[in-house]
């Protein structure tokens, strides 16, 4: 060590000893006796752990993880079957609702919604988009939501319509225009659509609208052309004897329902779903006059002449009907969500029912009295805005704060649940293996003899097991009959009954060491029977032992749950766990573009085993008596 | 002597592998789903599907009582080499193995390759110059290793060399039927540097730091000191005196390696798509394939009862002073 480093290090002690006279009362000796006072090996364990850099960041980083999963858990519960496709694997983020604060100083038109992006017309016929990026950039030719095509930028919009992760757009002067992710051509019109358009003699495109993986435009003579994809579902077709008679169209992801210029409406979509068939019949026999038609994926809601409310269709999240209390008057706006519905009533009350699980029913405070006359909803994001047209409040998906999985599940929530179950498994699969293995080996090591031999051949047995591919067949030949629960136990006893060996082993011998020593036989010659020996007088003796192997097992049980769980064999689907959130990794697309499916999972699974072994390592060297020289 | 304690070894032994292979058939037992049925085409007439089946029972010799059954496996798996019919396959369980098995060999040789020529200098030096720098980032190193969960490492290996840099294949096994030569060499060694180098990381972690406490160990001995005092050079110190003396408790953990890597690599294989004994056995675990799970274990205990042998055998051999009792 050359000498400046010497005076540095001289230098940093004086002033660490100079600061620490100064803040912290050092403990003075008084006198030689408490100098050399006697201190228990518990205390000396302890002094040494609590001095040791390592174990007491390895012991706050696993008490963080701790309340991450078991307090987390209780904060935010978990629905497990709980899937939303339509929001699948959209990225870390919590600003989906940030709308750009320009927009307070414009009169907005329109505001559309996709899964994680929101984007408003202002009456100057200009776009604005916020929110999150919903598609990945593939190679080459992918088009992003933010990134708006320059003809877009330069037209004057009128009318604009989000599906699911693209945008179509309609200008002035009636041009059709889209971009985002469009798998199914959904963002320009076809040429065989324009062929047909011809033929009827549309002249002239008077709504647009769109779906999951759909576009529609609807001409000025009645017509509406359909095209995209309806995964598998032919209502492409438009009835041959509505075309013509079309004046209006709502629609949800996958089903639409038209509005004829009779005054009644025909649904398309799924024959047999409620929403198909339990159409009202008075709006379908002419004999009230339809007006306004509002639709989520599943359910309408129709508004007649006299302003009486229809609703029909899936009972899935009480849309079917009104909210109780509800009284049908003084509607100014109804709005749908992909799952909601939404009123405003003059004296800008707002009514809102439907799924709850993306915050959709949570208004935000004050809202009803900042005079809102309409809501825009699209997908999970909804913007009240009052008579000048500025936006005075937004609620729904936030977004994900660790994005979401290949469901649309939060990953966030799922970790939390994920660690708890991750956690529960090891500690009681290592309390199984600890248990076995500390009777075994004081049983083997006290009596000694043929106890011994019988013990140390089972013993024999369990090590010659192929541990991994035993694990791998029994989990999923025995486990494939379980339940949900009964399987996450006969994980955590598998683990544990395979793998109490070395522990056992360890045990047995030091037990030979202790048991020659001469307090054993002090004991046996007071009277103390066998058992009271072994676990008052020697048990105590090799504690040591069993608490450091506790410690270090419990962070190779948790990825060893990890590891099967990953490949299938562990915790299964819909419970989540650290290891079976990762499996997905291993398609190469999630790889490469959705790093947070795996990264995250993984850097929780890792901080949990790191800081254990921290622990786990301070605690031997605490424990070793000969650690000081090593 | 050594022979006689082989032998003694090698008798206590058998037991245990008489144990394991009645725990495995008695899995292979309870199994759920019909084994006849696995075996037979599904699209032929009742009557003559009917016939099948007997015949296939009667030649599966399902008939039999239970324990005749197990013994007549036991017979043809010990003393004929007839692993059985693999279902899946459509193929004797024995040519299903054999190319998976040589893979599976060829990587578990280069690991260990590798790993030596690392885990041992390593070891020697963190002991030698202990609480140094470079002890201190290898000790670093081995925590971090035994936190990571090895399909994470491989995963993070995938995604940086394959995925990002794309310098590797991201998995699968070198084409042998296109390629010779030096370029079949090459492909070997493209598509064995990210699953080695992912096996050689994990089983680094517990080497270095077993190999630096056996070498303190033995560098605290009275004769170390001798050695110095009679003033040789520190080389002839570390490497004659101390190193001979901790290979005694290295020796088991090589051996251990060597046959651990056999079944343990089940999953790197698998995310790396290696067509390795390991992953087939996964891929039989969840096609139910029985005749191929039940040999595949035997195999993998036999491995098992082997590693324990060979350190026996390996532990006696070093070390003279080790009674043979």
């Amino acid at each position: 060590m050359s000498k400046s480093d010497n005076t540095a290090k001289k230098t940093g002690k004086s002033f660490l000893s100079m600061f620490k006279r100064l803040f912290v009362r050092d403990k003075v000796i008084t006198n030689r006796l408490d100098e050399e006072a006697i201190r228990t090996p518990m205390k000396v364990i302890f002094l040494k752990l609590v001095r040791n850099k390592m174990a007491i960041i390895g012991f706050s980083l696993f008490m963080v993880n701790l309340l991450f999963a078991f307090i987390g858990s209780l904060i935010f519960p978990l629905n497990e079957v709980y899937i939303e496709i339509t929001n699948r694997n959209l990225p870390p983020s919590r600003n989906f609702l940030n709308y750009p604060s320009e927009l307070n100083d414009m009169n907005i038109v329109k505001i559309a919604s996709g899964v994680s992006f929101s984007i408003a017309l202002t009456d100057d016929g200009n776009l604005h988009v916020w929110g999150t990026e919903s598609s990945v950039r593939l190679e080459g030719e992918t088009s992003m939501i933010f990134d708006i095509p320059e003809e877009v930028q330069d037209a004057h919009i009128v009318d604009v319509v989000v599906g699911m992760r693209f945008v179509i757009v309609l200008d002035d002067e009636g041009n059709f225009y889209g971009w985002g992710e469009a798998a199914h051509n959904q963002t320009e019109i076809p040429s065989d659509i324009r062929r047909l358009m011809a033929v009827n003699r549309t002249t002239e495109i008077v709504k647009i609208s769109a779906g999951a993986m759909w576009s529609s435009v609807l001409g000025n003579n009645g017509y509406l052309y359909l095209w995209g994809s309806f995964q598998a579902q032919n209502n492409y077709i438009v009835p041959y004897e509505a075309q013509g008679r079309i004046v209006d169209i709502a629609s949800g992801e996958n089903n639409m329902i038209l509005l004829l210029d009779d005054g009644t409406v025909m649904p398309m979509g799924v024959r047999g779903t409620e929403f198909f068939e339990n159409v009202p019949e008075e709006l379908m026999d002419g004999s009230v006059n339809v007006v306004e038609l509002v639709a989520t994926n599943r359910n309408v809601i129709a508004r007649d002449e006299q302003g009486n409310l229809y609703i029909w269709g899936s009972r899935i999240d009480g849309l079917h009907r009104f909210p109780e209390g509800f009284v049908p008057d003084k509607i100014i706006d109804i709005a749908a969500g992909l799952r909601n519905f939404i009123i405003v009533k003059e004296n800008g009350e707002i009514i809102v029912w439907g799924a709850e699980e993306l915050r959709q029913l949570n208004l935000p405070r004050g809202i009803e009295d900042s005079g809102v006359v309409r809501v825009f909803a699209d997908m999970f994001q909804f913007y009240a805005v009052d008579e000048e047209s500025n936006i005075v409040g937004a609620w729904g998906n936030r977004g994900y704060i660790f994005g979401s999985d290949e469901n649309g599940r939060d990953i966030f929530t799922r970790l939390i649940h994920g660690g708890r179950v991750s956690l529960t498994v090891g500690v009681i699969a290592v309390v199984i293996a600890t248990f076995i293995a500390v009777i075994i080996g004081l049983i083997s090591g006290y009596f000694g003899g043929w106890i011994d031999h019988t013990l140390m051949r089972i013993a024999d047995i369990f090590d010659a097991l192929p541990f991994l591919p035993l694990v791998i067949t029994l989990s999923f030949i025995i486990g494939d009959r379980l339940d949900q629960t009964q399987r996450l136990y006969f994980i955590m006893i598998l683990l544990g009954v395979l793998s109490w060996t070395p522990l056992a082993r360890l045990i047995r011998a030091q037990l030979l060491l202790e048991r020659e020593k001469d307090f054993v036989l002090a004991a046996k010659a007071l009277g103390i029977k066998q058992g009271g020996i072994m676990f008052k007088h020697i048990l105590p003796n090799v504690f040591n032992f069993v608490i450091v192997s506790v410690t270090l097992s419990y962070a190779s049980f948790i990825l060893m749950e990890s590891a099967l769980s990953f490949l299938g064999f562990g915790i299964r689907e819909p419970t989540p766990s650290w290891g079976n959130m990762l499996t997905s990794a291993q398609e190469t697309m999630v790889i490469r573009h959705f790093w947070w499916r795996w990264i995250i999972p993984a850097i929780f699974l890792v901080a949990a085993a790191l800081s254990i072994n921290m622990v786990g390592d301070a605690l031997r060297e605490a424990m070793d008596p000969k650690s000081e020289e090593r | 002597m050594l022979i006689k304690y082989v032998i003694k070894r090698i008798i206590i032994l058998i037991p245990v592998l008489f144990g394991i292979s009645i725990v495995l058939f008695t899995i292979t037992k309870i199994m759920p789903g019909d084994q006849v049925r696995s075996m037979l085409p599904t699209n032929i007439r009742p009557e003559v599907y009917d016939q099948m089946y007997e015949a296939m029972f009667r030649r599966l010799g399902l008939d039999r009582p239970i324990y005749i059954q197990y013994f007549s496996w036991l017979y043809n798996f010990l003393f004929l080499g007839d692993f059985g019919y693999s279902s899946v396959f459509n193929r004797p369980v024995v040519d299903v193995i054999s190319e998976p098995l040589k893979n599976t060999i060829i990587l578990n040789l280069s690991v260990n390759f590798v790993y030596l020529l690392v885990a041992l200098p390593v070891g020697i030096k963190m002991a030698v110059k202990r609480g140094s720098l470079f002890d201190n980032s290898w000790q670093v190193f081995s925590l971090a290793a035994f936190s990571i969960p090895s399909f994470f490492l491989a995963l993070s290996l995938i995604f940086i060399f394959s995925v990002t840099l794309g310098w590797l294949p991201i998995s699968g096994m070198p084409n042998t039927l296109f390629l010779e030569g030096w370029d079949l060499f090459v492909g070997w060694i493209r598509h064995l540097t990210l699953p080695v180098t992912t096996l050689v990381i994990i089983s680094l972690a517990g080497a270095i730091r077993y190999i630096r406490n056996a070498m303190i160990d033995a560098l605290s001995q009275d004769y170390i000191r001798t050695a110095r005092s009679k003033g040789l050079s520190e080389k002839v110190v570390i490497y004659s005196h101390a190193f001979r003396n901790a290979l005694i408790p290295i020796s088991t953990i090589i051996v251990g390696v060597v046959f651990t890597l056999f079944a343990g690599a089940a999953i790197t294989e698998t995310v790396f798509a290696y067509n390795g004994i390991g992953r087939l056995l996964v891929q039989a675990v969840v096609a139910r394939d029985r005749m191929l799970i039940i040999s595949m274990n035997m195999l993998f205990a036999f491995v098992n009862v082997t590693a324990i042998l060979a350190a026996d055998i390996v532990y006696g051999l070093i070390d003279p002073r080790i009674k043979l009792k």
